[in-house]
């Protein structure tokens, strides 16, 4: 076994056997899902005539994979660095490599396992959810904006000594980046100015491209601008986490 | 010119001889934390298939000064080589031939023991025989489905050292590993660190048992405010440390008025039932005391390590 094969595996049966948080990572979009599908209930966008559950879905789903991704690979550096599992793992020759494409098998096997989840939910007759017939095309936006926040992770996870510093610094960067892109409240309503702000953040990218994909809207060349972007955001966030990455907190 | 090229050639080979021979190399190592000086001007070798120990109070420097030779802190100054190499920075090639054991166990959350070390293995690319070997070696084997949350203060520690262990590493850097060990783990681990050694491994460590010590260290390190008091074997220490032994009479042999008269004797004290006499000449007090009216009764205590640390490191402060 590889040390890539084996922290994937450690990292899985610690997922698995800690039921509470799995079970929070994957309720937690759904509550908000349901809070506005029960808002929203009925109500149509006039141009086009779709509900709009079709938008509010993907950006509910598109904070939900940023969270869950930046979080849990925040979480997992930070305390794994406070028990000195780092720096067991530091004086083994385990590559820093294969620690984050571990932490981003893990990402990506609980988005997938959230985006079927949610699009199952959001699709039943009481929110009434239309899946478009690109949905394929939600898989690589959300690789790549899984990888964007996981490299987000890494960074919060390097600066933060303590659970309370991951979730002061984590919420108060993926909140307002959840407001501000769109995820929850169309930009359409926000000034022009704060419309071109939401264009400097990693969220509104993954939304625009979860929208394409799951609502049929926009034009495949913006689809594939999100896609690039994704990508930078993804190679910035991640040189910087590592760049900044400590194997311990005395080092 | 050829003779300097011979000289050369056979520096070379003593030069290499000694790497080979050495495990560890430490040359003028400063290391301070702000104002703190934590290690200061340490200069240490290590022959491969020695076991040495740190000794010292709290905050003496020896887990800094372990920390600096297992490469996890970068010294200010001053040179560090394990097995010939640089462990700092981080070495793919040094990291297999040694073992670390931290004060804080460190494991894989919610993994059972086995797992926990399975792990571990797979990272030098080892199977799962390699977890199930350390395990037994450790005596956990009976614990092997214990998830590492569950598993008691005694035996984390022992699943820590099967984790340094677990890839069978040349140098061994173990941190205080009988801290949380009832005695009887205490004397099984004992046994398995006397094995390691007479397997030619070289094994690094710290302790405040220093009875364990004087029982299990080729030589020993007595550390003081970031610098080396005294270095040299148990013996050495005790007899260069002046400690005297004891003899131990009833009370009712004789006052100690007429002890301190008795040859070889450097003090007397009466306690409640007996009469204690120090001395650096044991041979000629019981030959005084035979002299005397026999040695009936009569018990000696020889110095012990922890006498002359305790000597030494009273005498700093």
């Amino acid at each position: 076994m590889t040390a890539f094969a084996a922290l994937t595996r450690a990292s899985f049966k610690a997922n698995t056997r800690d039921t509470a948080t799995i079970f929070f990572t994957f309720a937690f979009p759904l509550i908000f899902l349901t809070i506005f599908g029960l808002i929203f209930k009925g109500q149509r966008v006039e141009e086009t005539g779709n509900g709009y559950i079709d938008f509010i879905a993907p950006g509910v789903l598109a904070w939900g994979q940023a969270n869950a991704a930046s979080f849990g690979v925040a979480f997992s550096l930070m305390q794994w660095r406070k028990d000195d599992l780092l720096r067991l793992i530091r004086h083994t020759p385990a590559p820093l490599s294969d620690v984050v494409l571990a932490r981003l098998a893990i990402a990506v096997g609980v988005g997938v396992a959230q985006c079927v989840l949610f699009i199952g939910v959001a699709t039943i007759p009481l929110f009434g959810m239309h899946v478009s017939a690109r949905w394929p095309l939600v898989l690589p936006v959300m690789l790549l904006g899984i990888a964007a926040f996981l490299g987000l992770g890494l960074i919060i996870g390097a600066v933060s000594k303590t659970p309370e510093a991951v979730s002061a610094i984590g919420n108060c960067v993926v909140i307002p980046m959840a407001f501000l892109s769109g995820a929850f409240i169309p930009v359409e309503l926000m000034p022009a100015w704060l419309q071109d702000v939401s264009y400097t953040m990693p969220l509104r990218y993954l939304l625009d491209g979860l929208v394409y994909a799951l609502a049929g809207a926009g034009e495949a060349r913006d689809y594939w601008i999100a896609c690039g972007v994704l990508t930078g955001f993804a190679v910035v966030f991640t040189a910087i986490g590592l760049r900044l990455f400590k194997w311990s907190n005395e080092e | 010119m050829r003779g300097a090229a011979l000289k050369t050639k056979a520096m070379q080979a003593a030069t290499s001889r000694t790497a080979a021979e050495t495990a560890i190399e430490v040359e003028r190592l400063h290391k301070s934390y702000g104002a703190v000086q934590a290690v200061t001007d340490v200069s240490l070798t290590v022959p491969r298939g020695e076991f040495i120990g740190l000794l010292g109070p709290n905050g003496a420097g020896k887990t800094t000064l372990i920390e600096m030779i297992e490469g996890l802190r970068v010294p200010d100054s001053g040179t560090v080589t394990v097995l010939g190499r640089r462990p700092y920075p981080r070495d793919p090639a040094l990291l297999p031939l040694i073992g670390v054991q931290t004060q804080k166990s460190a494991f894989f959350p919610h993994l059972t023991a086995v797992e926990h070390l399975e792990t571990v293995a797979a990272f030098y690319g080892l199977d799962r025989g390699a977890a199930q070997r350390a395990l037994a070696q450790v005596g956990l084997t009976d614990s092997a489905g214990v998830r590492v949350s569950k598993v008691s203060g005694g035996q984390r520690q022992r699943l820590a050292i099967a984790t340094a262990l677990v890839h069978q590493p040349e140098v061994i850097f173990l941190d205080e590993p009988t801290g949380a060990l009832d005695p009887q783990a205490r004397r099984d681990l004992w046994t398995m660190l006397r094995q390691l050694k007479a397997a030619g491994r070289t094994i690094v460590y710290t302790t405040h048992h220093l009875d364990e010590a004087e029982e299990l260290c080729d030589r020993v390190a007595i550390l003081h405010q970031g610098r080396i008091l005294t270095l040299g074997t148990p013996h050495e220490l005790i007899g260069r440390s002046g400690v005297g032994s004891r003899v131990l009479l009833p009370a009712t042999a004789m006052s100690a008025e007429q002890a301190r008269t008795l040859d070889g004797v450097d003090d007397a004290t009466v306690g409640t039932d007996l009469l204690t006499l120090h001395t650096r000449h044991l041979a000629r007090v019981l030959a005084a005391l035979g002299d005397h009216g026999g040695l009936d009764g009569v018990q000696t205590r020889s110095a012990t390590l922890e006498d002359a640390y305790l000597e030494l490191i009273g005498a700093q402060s």
